[in-house]
């Protein structure tokens, strides 16, 4: 029990830092999408070339008049060029006039 | 990045990786929107990817577009850079730090004041600069946490300016440090260069890659837990860290540099482009290493044609992701005794040039194997025609066709290290275009030979 008593105490430091993060709202969501657009964009793997047309499938089959724009049009934001592409989505998507937009494949 | 631009938008996300979701979307102060994959797609029939996709994931995504917007989870108050947050024995620190899972696995030197003073001594920069804010919790890489994190992984103070130029590399966008938790499960490789491997007794001979040396164990332990505390790659329990099944940390290496000027081979930091006495630092990555490489034999092409076969025989399989990024980079490390033959008669270009001509595969193995790994749609002459891959990988259709496994002679790297009475050899893939090599000088304290004794 001495022996206890007499063992050393460490003040120890937090081994973390500040998290440096700015904190955005969600977006506002679109309950109908039909007359709007919405924009694909995908990291080309995981089979998204048959994901996306089997979810563009069934979002069509309940709003007829939605519009998509296919991944091919954004490019591969994953890999070889990633930086650079993801630099140009923004704009891409204002050019598209984007309502809203599905992104893939994180698996 | 989109739900800032005030678009809505819904995530495509296997079930497996939800918590990694989680981390991210905490860093980047955006609540998502997921439709959810079960299980993983590579796996699935056509007919069972379909049935989980009209079943679960479109549902899930339409109602992240259409329903209520997704509300930013709970965040938790945190202490202040640099706050005393335990005052306990060795055992009760040990035991917080275990379940604030804050530790390796392994115990942990308490990181007090007085020992991040200590480190702190050998840095002329201010403890609050920031060199950036990492992903993936968005913490700040500040000179204070290099210093916290390399006690705690039982590093000595004199290590610290290695320790800055370290985080200074990993912190380079090129690097992609965001990248470390992905399932290829590849772990950073630290490579200190110039004449502070001798000051602080760095192992670069026989055994340099074994833990066991004070210096390259501790250093390359201080990588693991930077990427554990500050950018927040953790294993389960924890989340973050995505690596599938992983690696142990790799100690950190160094150059036999006398052996190297020995023979008349340039240094590895020679070739990365820094002067011969300078201090320099390289981190890459590693997501492979080659069986041990003994060759014998007093003639250059003996060695080398050696090992064309085995780096052939074991990176062959994965450069099909360097191909589908257009990097890839092995590292030799080789053995002082065949260096000498070699540089006898070869210079490390011509090394470069005979591994770049003589490792190939056929177009159809290599899109087999991308079609394995995640990329069904994979092409070489699609890579060609972005620009990604040179001409010659899509010079014809011939699925026998023979390519260059190397994209390109420059990317070879040799160091010479090891033992130095055994004819062995050994080579480290580095994983594509996370974790290419990234050099940074170290810069020493103004009063470094005082700080480490060495003043006359």
């Amino acid at each position: 029990m001495t022996q206890h008593t007499q063992e050393p105490r460490f003040d120890v430091l937090w081994p973390l830092s500040r998290k440096a993060v700015t904190r955005t709202a969600a977006a506002a969501r679109l309950p109908d999408l039909n007359d709007k657009t919405v924009c694909e964009l995908w990291d080309v793997i995981f089979r998204g070339e048959t994901i996306y047309p089997l979810v563009r499938e069934y979002i069509q089959a309940r709003f007829p008049r939605v519009k998509f724009v296919s991944y091919a049009e954004f490019g591969n934001f994953h890999g070889a060029r990633e930086h650079q592409v993801t630099a140009t989505i923004p704009d891409k998507l204002r050019a598209h006039k984007a309502d809203a937009a599905i992104v893939g494949i994180g698996a | 990045m989109v739900e800032r631009l005030g678009i809505p938008t819904a995530s495509i996300i296997g079930s497996g990786f939800l918590k990694q979701a989680e981390v991210i979307t905490k860093g980047l102060g955006v609540p998502l929107a997921i439709g959810v994959y079960p299980g993983a797609p590579m796996v699935d029939s056509e007919a069972e990817l379909r049935r989980k996709v009209v079943e679960e994931l479109a549902p899930g995504l339409l109602m992240g577009l259409t329903g209520e917007a997704p509300r930013e989870a709970n965040v938790a108050t945190e202490p202040e850079a640099g706050a005393v947050i335990l005052s306990g024995t060795f055992d009760e620190v040990q035991e917080h730090f275990h379940r604030q899972l804050w530790t390796d696995g392994l115990p942990i030197v308490p990181p007090t004041r007085a020992r991040v003073d200590r480190f702190l001594a050998f840095t002329d920069r201010q403890p609050d600069e920031v060199l950036r804010i990492l992903p993936q919790e968005g913490r700040e890489a500040s000179i204070l946490s290099i210093a916290v994190n390399g006690v705690i992984a039982g590093c000595r103070p004199e290590y610290m300016p290695v320790l800055i130029a370290i985080i200074e590399a990993m912190c380079d966008p090129v690097y992609r440090v965001e990248d470390s938790g992905s399932t290829p499960g590849w772990e950073p490789l630290v490579i200190v260069s110039g004449p502070i491997v001798k000051e602080l007794d760095l192992n670069f001979g026989q055994g340099m890659m074994r833990v066991g040396r004070q210096a390259n164990t501790s250093i390359g332990r201080f990588v693991r837990m930077y990427l554990r505390n500050i950018c927040g790659f953790r294993i389960p329990p924890g989340a973050g860290d995505k690596g599938s099944i992983g690696q142990s940390f790799l100690v950190a290496m160094a150059e036999d540099e006398d052996s190297a000027r020995e023979i008349g081979w340039p240094t590895y930091a020679e070739d990365r482009g820094f002067a011969a006495n300078e201090n320099v630092v390289t981190v890459r990555s590693v997501v492979s290493i080659t069986s041990p490489m003994y060759s014998g034999g007093d003639r250059a092409v003996t060695h080398v044609q050696q090992w064309a076969d085995l780096i052939g025989g074991s990176f062959t399989y994965w450069a099909h992701t360097g191909f589908k990024t257009g990097l890839w980079s092995p590292l030799i490390v080789a053995g002082p005794s065949i260096a000498g033959v070699i540089a006898k008669e070869w210079t490390k270009d011509k090394v470069r040039q005979y591994l770049y001509d003589h490792i190939k595969v056929t177009a159809e193995r290599s899109t087999h194997h991308a079609h394995m790994t995640s990329t069904p749609t994979f092409s070489f002459e699609n890579l060609v025609t972005d620009g990604i891959l040179p001409p010659e990988y899509a010079a014809s259709t011939d699925p026998q066709r023979l390519l260059n496994v190397i994209i390109n002679p420059d990317m070879v790297e040799i160091l010479v290290a090891g033992d130095p009475g055994r004819n062995q050899s050994r080579a480290y893939m580095s994983n594509h275009v996370q974790g290419p090599p990234t050099s940074r000088r170290i810069v020493l304290p103004r009063r470094w030979t005082q700080l480490i004794g060495r003043d006359t």
